[in-house]
This record gives structure tokens, sequence and C-alpha cells, in this order.
């Protein structure tokens, strides 16, 4: 057996200039420094981990340590890992690149993930993991850059395209890898395209819906672990939903893929403590909630547009503000409004005025004083936001503002302004992915959201990781109002407050998610009286309820209800 | 490394390199610089290239490195430095560059006028990295000595015992060598790869099964695809990087000895 050995002969040359030039000379006490320093750092062995002796700022919790040790002894570095949603992929995707780059495996990579991570993930490998990434901005930074982050679409598209395919990567991670399931798309034939030596893919889905899923991550990573395409696709179907009926098939997938799931990673999660708090109109307010239904008879405008009257009644349980909001932009849409709905809209306009208290935003007053710590107040409505923003400063209270719409870095500002200086923020979006408030463990949902997912993602951004309290959730609702259905028959019923995320992905997954969503656009937006609409909402909880049964009785059959 | 020893690191370290010791304490200590401990660690090379066009006076930069968060004042500023601090490996990589050539004496106190002879001693300290899709490294210290061609291990902890010192001494005079450095580096390199060649590589052999495999399953892959031959190469030469063994070595530090007989 011979091994190829290369000796680096740089290093006696500059010393036969030096005995030459009479110097100069190092110091003793440098010099026996230097060799300290590198019997130090010196990797004595094949196995094991290096990585979290040089972390002092993370504690890896031990699934994450056990994921990284197996990518590394194990997987040769070729890896989907694929926990749960809120179990760290992020720190095992760390902790195996820092791995790898002490023991000098690993000098060049590149990390694709969603646009909205990008600041993240850079943020996240500088600060946990003191390696330096880079965030794409600049065309220059593909090539002297060694660890850069970009998202997969900037990537993709020349001139970055043809630099990168230059690029020889010792190690590439694709965050959010589920969006490469597809192998007849461009991103797929990017990432294939890509000098690898080491991958990983991070995904919470690795199957959404079919075996070809699977099939195609896994020829990224490792092509031919199942076969080429023909053989696979004679050998199984491709349109099999589940890889659990095949034992050698998921033998040879868990050679690269390690999942963990909650339950698994011994962790104990705080709870989740939800109080619905049941709130009182004042005569005003009600006199406004009510003169809506006006809008419902007989008028042209808004016969086709039953969503707009729901949207008003439920925007008259946040805020006057937010209705009056919507009725002017409802007279602009209206080219040639007529009479009699110019005057209906002006008589709901002198309700609006008439109303001189927000009973909602007294009680969040009151709440906020009595937690006497940070909280987070999410509403759906801007004119909202703005609102409360305003009373909670009439009565001294420091709050800041939060939107999708923000910028990275605005949204980075506002986060840090409300870990740091105010006690409320306000925000009308989950923000959807990215954000992470653990240090606050109170929401207040202002209004609720019709989507049980935008819900998840509110709770989300403060129950993970990282949060030591138990969360509270307080949830208003003003009683015998449309607000007072959907949280009974939605929220109660499903019981979807004490869910964690994961059990609902599971579910949801089951269940082929773009469905639960197209039924709660239809029961909210197409049901034309608020009996329709229960009916409804009867029969989709227990879609849900019979969904989660078949789960708890066996995982396989599961699969087929749809 | 422990917080302990990277603090005595860190002291002997600013030191060496005649920094000040403004205040410290075993929690932390803040050190003043010399102009070129700035120019070495505090990279600001347009503060320097400005104060060289407009002569001003230098005013290097004051440090202070923590080592113990918990026992310093709550006012202090300064750097936390741990194991993985990229100060800390700044550092580390300074004092490699800053000391990779050296040349010493022993410090022999002989009778005075009786003239002690000092023997020519080629040293060189390396790092031996066995690398496949994993690595590992081996220190290996070793000394020639560059008349007779005695080879030691293990040298560099030899030379500890002796106290050596970068003038030569009174009363003592170098005997000059007879094998050229140059040539005593390739005897070294020549003992090196020797040893090499007779250690077990299982390490190797496993590497290449392991490269075999997956060429194997490359091969079945992209057998019925005719026309993707160009992803099957980039596939192809990222599994060679990826697997194929090979052994580096690297020299750390080393230099020229001049020591009595009997030292070693």
């Amino acid at each position: 057996m011979t091994v190829q050995i290369t000796f680096d002969s740089s290093w006696q040359d500059e010393l036969i200039n030096r005995i030459t030039n009479d110097g100069p000379w190092g110091n003793w006490e440098l010099y026996k420094l230097a060799n300290e320093v590198e019997q130090h750092t010196l990797i004595p062995q094949f196995e094991g981990l290096q990585a979290p002796k040089h972390l002092s700022q993370l504690t890896p919790l031990p699934h994450q340590l056990e994921v990284a040790k197996q990518v590394v002894e194990n997987m040769n570095g070729k890896a989907i890992l694929a926990d749960e949603v809120g179990l760290g992929k992020t720190i095992e995707a760390g902790l195996v690149l820092k791995e790898y780059m002490i023991r000098g495996l690993v000098k060049k990579a590149l990390i694709l993930v969603p646009a909205s991570l990008v600041s993240q993930w850079e943020m996240e490998l500088n600060t946990k993991f003191f390696i330096p990434a880079v965030a794409q901005r600049k065309s220059y930074v593909w090539e002297q850059c060694d660890v850069v982050v970009s998202s997969i679409d900037t990537a993709k598209r020349n001139p970055h395209r043809d630099i990168i395919f230059q690029q020889s990567y010792d190690m590439v991670i694709i965050d959010e890898a589920h969006k490469l399931k597809n192998s007849k798309t461009k991103n797929y034939e990017f990432v294939q395209n890509l000098k690898k030596k080491f991958c990983l893919l991070l995904t919470a889905t690795p199957i959404q819906n079919r075996v070809s899923e699977i099939f195609n991550l896994v020829s990224l990573l490792k092509p031919g672990h199942l076969g080429s395409e023909s053989a696979f696709y004679g050998k199984y179907k491709k349109d099999a939903r589940s890889i659990d009926d095949d034992k050698h098939l998921q033998e040879l997938v868990n050679k690269v893929m390690i999942r963990n799931r909650r339950e698994d990673t011994g962790i104990e999660w705080t709870k989740r403590h939800v109080e619905t708090i049941p709130i009182e109109f004042t005569s005003a307010e009600q006199e406004l909630y009510d003169s809506i239904q006006l809008l419902k008879e007989n008028t042209s405008e808004t016969a086709s547009s039953p969503f707009s009257i729901m949207t008003l009644q439920r925007e008259a349980c946040s805020s006057r503000e937010a209705v009056y909001y919507t009725l002017k932009n409802m007279l602009k849409r209206q080219e040639t409004p007529s009479a009699i709905f110019e005057q209906k809209i002006a008589s709901i306009i002198k309700k609006v005025e008439a109303v001189t208290s927000n009973s909602k935003a007294e009680k969040t007053l009151e709440l906020i004083k009595k937690i006497d710590d940070k909280v987070i107040v999410f509403t759906e409505y801007r004119a909202t936001q703005l609102y409360l923003q305003w009373f909670l400063q009439q009565h001294g209270i420091s709050s800041v503002p939060f939107r999708g719409g923000f910028k990275r870095g605005k949204k980075d500002w506002m986060r840090e302004l409300f870990e740091k200086k105010a006690q409320v923020l306000i925000a009308t979006e989950a923000g959807g992915e990215g954000i992470n408030l653990q240090f606050c463990n109170h929401i207040i949902n202002f209004d609720l959201p019709w989507n049980p997912m935008r819900l998840e993602q509110r709770i989300g951004r403060i129950h993970r990781l990282g949060q030591k309290k138990d969360v509270m959730i307080y949830n208003f609702a003003i009683k015998d109002t449309v607000e007072d259905h959907i949280l009974k028959l939605l929220y109660e019923k499903i019981n979807l407050f004490e869910k964690v995320i994961g059990d609902l992905d599971d579910i949801l997954t089951k269940l082929d998610f773009g469905k639960v969503e197209e039924h709660l656009v239809d029961i909210f937006s197409h049901s034309s009286s608020e009996g329709e609409m229960k009916i409804k909402m009867e029969n989709f909880t227990s879609m849900i309820q019979f969904a989660e049964e078949m789960r708890e009785g066996d995982g396989h059959a599961a699969t087929g209800n749809s | 490394m422990q917080q302990q020893e990277i603090h005595d690191f860190l002291l002997r370290y600013f030191q060496a390199n005649n920094c000040e010791l403004v205040a410290s304490s075993p929690s932390y200590m803040t050190v003043q610089l010399t102009e070129e401990m700035d120019k070495e660690l505090m990279n600001r090379p347009f503060y320097w290239h400005y104060l060289e066009k407009t002569g001003g006076v230098p005013n290097p930069m004051k440090l202070t490195l923590i080592t113990n968060q918990q026992q310093v004042p709550s006012d202090l500023k300064g750097e936390n430095i741990h194991f993985g601090s990229p100060r800390l490996h700044q550092i580390f990589s300074s004092s490699k560059k800053l000391a990779g050539y050296i040349r010493l004496y022993e410090n022999y106190q002989g009778a005075p006028g009786r003239q002690t002879p000092l023997l020519p001693w080629l040293c060189l300290n390396t790092k031996i990295s066995y690398q496949c899709d994993r690595k590992r490294d081996v220190y290996q210290s070793i000394g020639l000595q560059l008349i007779n061609g005695r080879m030691v291990t293990g040298f560099h902890d030899r030379l500890l015992q002796v106290p050596l010192t970068p003038k030569i001494p009174d009363y003592a005079f170098t005997l000059s060598p007879i094998i050229m450095p140059k040539s005593g580096v390739t005897r070294i390199e020549n003992l090196l790869r020797a040893n090499l060649s007779e250690e077990d590589h299982t390490w190797a052999e496993e590497a290449r099964q392991r490269w075999e495999k997956d060429l194997q399953l490359l091969e079945h892959f992209y057998k019925d695809i005719e026309d993707d031959t160009e992803s099957y190469e980039i596939e192809k030469q990222a599994l060679r990087e990826q697997f194929e063994p090979k052994i580096t070595i690297s020299v750390i530090n080393g230099g020229i000895f001049y020591l009595t007989d009997q030292a070693i």
C-alpha cells in the first residue's frame, strides 16, 4: 500500500536565505509558543468532534452533537439533515462545517438559503461558530471569500452562475432543500452541477408527497445510492406516497439521512398556556359592528364580495381605524358608486366617528401592565397597529412596530430595539421565517388570523429551542361576533394552541397541506351566511380530527387520506 | 486549552514581543502594543500609511483581553478570549509567523581561557497530516547533527532542557557543518518518508474502499444516461478530492542550534 506523501519544501528555501543573510532570527519564547500552539491545535484522531471545544458561545444539544458526529464519521460528510422544525438544523450544519474547517478539510464553502434567511445565516455562522461567512452582495465575493451565503435564486442567474461553476467547493450546504425535489427544475440542475466534496441538504419535510422526491434529493447528494433512475422507478412506483412500506428503501435512505423527532430528543419543551379573554363591546362599538350588516342588503356593489363584509366585521372587532381605512378603499374602488351605496358607507362612517374608545386596547393596556415584562401583540391590520402604537405611547408604554414588508436590516433593528429598549412589539405579520424572539414569552393575539398556520408561525417565534419559560398566549375575542366563532370552531376544536409545530406539520403533510388552505379560503370567503360557515367549519374540523386519529392509530394508513 | 493556559500563553506572547502590561489580573490583561504589534494584530494599514505620509506621532493601541468573564470589573471593556475566538487564532498564527526560523547557542559557562566547541544541529518541527475524507495530525520534532549525521526524534522537548541564548557565549566557538543545511533538510525528509512507509495504512485502504464503492454507484447511476458526461466527470473528480488518501508533511518551524557535545 503506497500513499502519496508531499513534503512542504517552501520552508527550507527561506532557511537557506536566512542563513546566507545571517537572520533575521525568531525569538526563543515565541518559537516555543508556536510549538505549544501546534500541539494544542493538532487533531489527534480521525474520529470524534473537535468543534465543541472551539465554541464557547454555544452549548449544542446532545442530539445535535450526535448528528454532527454521524455525518462526519459514518456518512463521509454527505447527508440530508431532516430533523423536525425547531430542533436546530442550522446548528447541526454549523457544527459539521466548523468540524471540517478545524480539520482543514474544508476551506471554501457555499451556503444556499432562502433570500429571507441570508443575513441570519451569516450572523449565526459568525457569532455562534466564528466562521467568517459573508453574504453575497458584490460579485467579487464568489471568488475572494471562502464562506459565502447566498440565495439560490441569485446564485443560479448569470453572471453569478458562470463564476460559481468555476469554483471548486469543499462543502455546499442547502437550506430548505425540499425545494429541490423536482429534478426538472433550473434550481436542481444548478445544484447538480456544482463542484462539491461534502454536501449537506437541510429540510424538515424530505418527502411531502411522493417517493420520487427522495430519489431526487439523494441523487443530488450521492448519485447512484438509490440506483439509476430507470432501475429505481422500475422497483418503486413513482407516486408511491411513503417509503415506510419498503424496508430496503428505508434502510438505504437512512444511510444518507438523519431525522430526529421532537420526542426523540429528550428535551423538555416549555409548556404553552392559552387563555382566551372574552371582551365586550361598548355600545358604540356594538352599533358599528351591527351597522356593517347593512351593507349585506341588496346593494350591487357589495353583493359580489361577501368577503369584504366578513373582513369589515373582523376589522370592527379590531379597531375603528381598520374599518375606516377599508371603507375608504371600498369607496375609491367604485368608479361610480350608487347614491345608496355612498349613503350606507357614510352612515357607517358616522358610526365609526361615534366610537370613542377601544375595548380591546384598554384590555391590552391592562394586561401589559399586569404582565410587566416583554409582550408581543399581533394584529392583522396595519391601521390597528398604528393606533395601538399611539395608544400605548399615550400611556407611557414603549413599543416598536414590525411588519413583514420591512427590509431585513430594519427587521433586525426592530428586534434589537425590542430586546434592549422597548417593552412591546406590535407585529402585523409573523414575519414567516427568520425572526426569533425567544427572550419574550408573552403573546397577545389582538385579533385572530383565519389561517392556523399563521398562528403557529406567530407562536413559533417565541416557542422554540432557547425558550426557557412557559409560553403564555392570550387570545382576544369579542363576544358574539365573527371572531368568537373563529376562535371557538377552529382553534378550540382543533385544539391548535396546545400543539407544537412539528405535530401540526405531520398532520398537515398527511392531509396535503395545500388543501387545508383552500378549505379555509372557501369557508371564510365563499360562505354566504354564518350558518353555512359553521357547517363548513364543522366538516373541516372533523376532517382534521380524523387525520389525527389515523396518525395515532397507524402511521402507515394515514398516508392514504386525502 | 483551558482558560488558565490561554491566559499564560497570552502573557508570554506579549512579553516576548516587548509589549508593556498596563493592567492585569488572573482574569484579564490590558497591554500597550508596540508599533510592530499594532501593525501585526490590529489590521489598520490605512492608519499607519497615513502616519508615514504625514509624519505624525504614532499612537499604538491598547488591547484588553478577558479570559474569565465572570471575574472582571463590570465596566471593563475588552475582547472575550476563548479557544475558538478569532483573536486567539490570529495570535496563534502570528507566533508561528514571527518564529518560523531560529538560531541559538547553548549558554555554556566554561572556564575562562578554555575554549568550548559547539556542534551545529538542524531542527525541524513538523506536522504530519493524514488526509482522506477525514483527517488527523501527528507532531514530530527531528534534530540532525550536521557533523556526524546523528538523528534524534523528540528533539524540541530535549532542547527545552538546555539553556539557550541568541548570542554566542564567551569562550565558545562553533564548528562548521559538514552536512549542508539544505541536504540536512533532505535527510530529515527521507527519514520521515521512510518511517511513514513502514506504518500501518489501513485508514488509507479503507478510504479507497469507500471511494471505490461510491464510484461504482456513480457509474451505475450514469449508465443509462448518455448525454450527461459533464456532470459525471464533475462528480467523479469530486469523489477523488473527497476520498483520495494522502499525507502531507509541513514544517511548523525550525533552525540551527549550536550545542555542546554532551547537551543531547
